[in-house]
């Protein structure tokens, strides 16, 4: 049982990877948009490709989400360009993820960034305070050099936390993860749940995404009012469809001796010491950094 | 400037804002590292009991029927591919359903608890959309606050005999603006304004949202009636499969 679940799981993230690759031929330059439309199938796909895919992978989670910790802990913008160069250094010379292609999956995030950082900047007040205001009907917006300051501080700290993150999601595909999951005493049902909603998610893109081309070519989002009729046929059919799927694949599962368990085969991989020491000396020299800008 | 074009820049500056403002927040999620640790652990730790709730739930369930496994996690993929759609908007910006309304009304607020647990991972690690760190507010926020307080409408109206498009619609609707609220609330105690404190700072988040937001909470209302109409003239046997009971 093991071995069958386990291929039809590799090979359905080899093929999610696939499509991700055609879709890669034509690529938009505009990616500060949403691009919810391939259900983040890059990331996956850069993920399976990283050149560090092969290391361990608690070592990966680990490092990343430390960094991620000490950006969010020492609050220091020092400490956050450390962590965007550390991050961004990782991804591309070691993962050997190409430049344009990093920038690109950093562009969204970063839009949400600098937009929302502008919200903690600005304040409202019924007085003209502070270094520079504009008089709105009924107040003022303001904004003041300590704001200023603060909103560039938590810019870099949001990106620099982003980055850390990233270099988990860019060098671990997502059934490492839930290995790691597992490794950490996860609750077995939350882990499985995990492989079996990450699979679906993909499959159910595919179809909504057929159910839209034909409701599409149907002039079925011509104006406000037919498009919210489609929207909710389409929703409505994709649940349908949904659950017809979870019964066949349930079939599936019990004709390959499914007993309420799943079982992945894992990478053994060794962890060489170099890297942890490299880890821990470079944690050592963060932490250093930190006492010292106190 | 003369006075009109002075008018008109302030408009668009404000405007700007609106618009700079709801960006951030449309996918309603709060960005990885905007929240101090100690909040993304008290938010964390907040969750914790609704999630175990859910939890026991899920497995007593799976426990009694091992089919239930793949149609639980049918249902959290359906719920992120829902919440990942965008949403017909007259504006023509991107918006997207928030879907743990209609999850709530299709799957009850335990179960939504957990699944939405998992969407936000995805979400956070796929999309960049949220993030680990404030996996916890977020949580609270889209996955349980906003779920209850549209299962508690939505059983309330119903029991009341209200009509049944009316109540699927308040209960969407609503629940989708209490998420919004629940977020303003988060942001404001984590980013207190200089000069009025929390509840100026309160004030600014929620002004900023109930301009961009009262509209797609609307149009999230309509959409989630059409969705559960269609459901109930076509999928009679399905809904009966999740207990769905109209």
């Amino acid at each position: 049982m093991r071995e069958c679940v386990l291929e039809g799981q590799i090979n359905g993230y080899e093929q999610n990877a696939g499509s991700c690759q055609n879709q890669k031929i034509h690529r938009h330059r505009h990616r500060i948009g949403h691009h919810h439309d391939n259900g983040g199938s890059s990331i996956d796909f850069y993920a399976v490709n990283s050149g560090i895919r092969h290391v361990d992978p608690v070592l990966k989670v680990v490092f990343s989400l430390l960094l991620l910790l000490f950006c969010l802990a020492a609050d220091q913008p020092v400490i956050s360009v450390i962590a965007i160069v550390t991050a961004a250094s990782i991804t591309v010379l070691a993962g050997k993820l190409p430049v344009d292609r990093y920038l690109s999956v950093l562009t969204i995030p970063l839009a949400f960034i600098l937009m929302g950082s502008i919200a903690v900047a600005i304040d409202f007040s019924g007085n003209p305070v502070g270094d520079w205001n504009l008089f709105l009907h009924w107040g003022y917006l303001y904004v003041t050099k300590e704001s200023l300051v603060h909103m560039v501080s938590l810019v870099l700290k949001a990106f620099g936390a982003v980055s850390a993150m990233f270099i988990m999601t860019l060098s671990t595909p997502s059934f490492e993860l839930f290995s790691v999951l597992r490794k950490m005493h996860c609750p077995a049902l939350l882990v499985e749940l995990m492989h079996m909603i990450y699979r679906f998610i993909f499959i159910l893109t595919t179809v909504q995404r057929n159910m839209r081309i034909s409701a599409e070519s149907r002039l079925g989002f011509c104006d406000f009012r037919t498009s919210c009729y489609s929207f909710g046929q389409i929703a409505s059919n994709l649940f349908i469809v949904s659950l017809k799927k979870a019964n066949a694949y349930y079939d599936a599962m019990e004709a390959r001796c499914y007993d309420g368990e799943f079982l992945f085969l894992e990478e053994e991989t060794k962890v060489p010491g170099e890297l942890i020491l490299g880890a821990v000396v470079y944690f050592a020299a963060l932490t250093l950094i930190w006492w010292m800008l106190r | 400037m003369t006075k009109n074009e002075t008018k008109v820049f302030k408009v668009l500056c404000f405007l700007c804002m609106l618009f700079a403002v709801s960006p951030a927040v449309s996918a309603m999620h709060i960005m990885e590292g905007y929240l101090p640790p100690t909040f993304c652990v008290a938010w964390g730790v907040i969750c914790l009991p609704f999630l175990f709730l859910g939890f026991t739930r899920l497995n007593r369930q799976v426990k009694e029927n091992r089919k239930s496994m793949t149609m639980i996690a049918m249902a959290g993929a359906f719920i992120f591919v829902i919440s990942s759609l965008k949403i017909p908007s007259v504006t023509g910006s991107c918006s997207h359903m928030t879907g743990t309304g209609l999850g709530a009304i299709l799957f009850g607020p335990a179960a939504v608890s957990v699944m939405g647990l998992i969407v936000l991972l995805f979400q956070a690690i796929l999309l960049a959309h949220g993030g680990l760190s404030t996996l916890g507010a977020n949580c609270f926020s889209m996955a349980i606050a906003g779920p209850i307080i549209s299962w508690l409408i939505y059983k309330g109206l119903g029991k009341a005999g209200v009509n049944r498009k009316v109540t699927v619609f308040l209960a969407a609707a609503v629940g989708d603006l209490f998420t919004y609220c629940v977020t303003s609330i988060q942001l404001a105690m984590a980013y207190p304004s200089a000069e009025g404190g929390f509840q100026a700072s309160l004030v600014k988040f929620l002004g900023v949202f109930a301009t961009t937001q009262v509209p797609l909470a609307i149009i999230e209302g309509i959409l989630t009636v059409i969705v559960v109409i269609a459901l109930e003239s076509f999928a009679q046997s399905e809904l009966k499969a999740i207990h769905f009971n109209a």
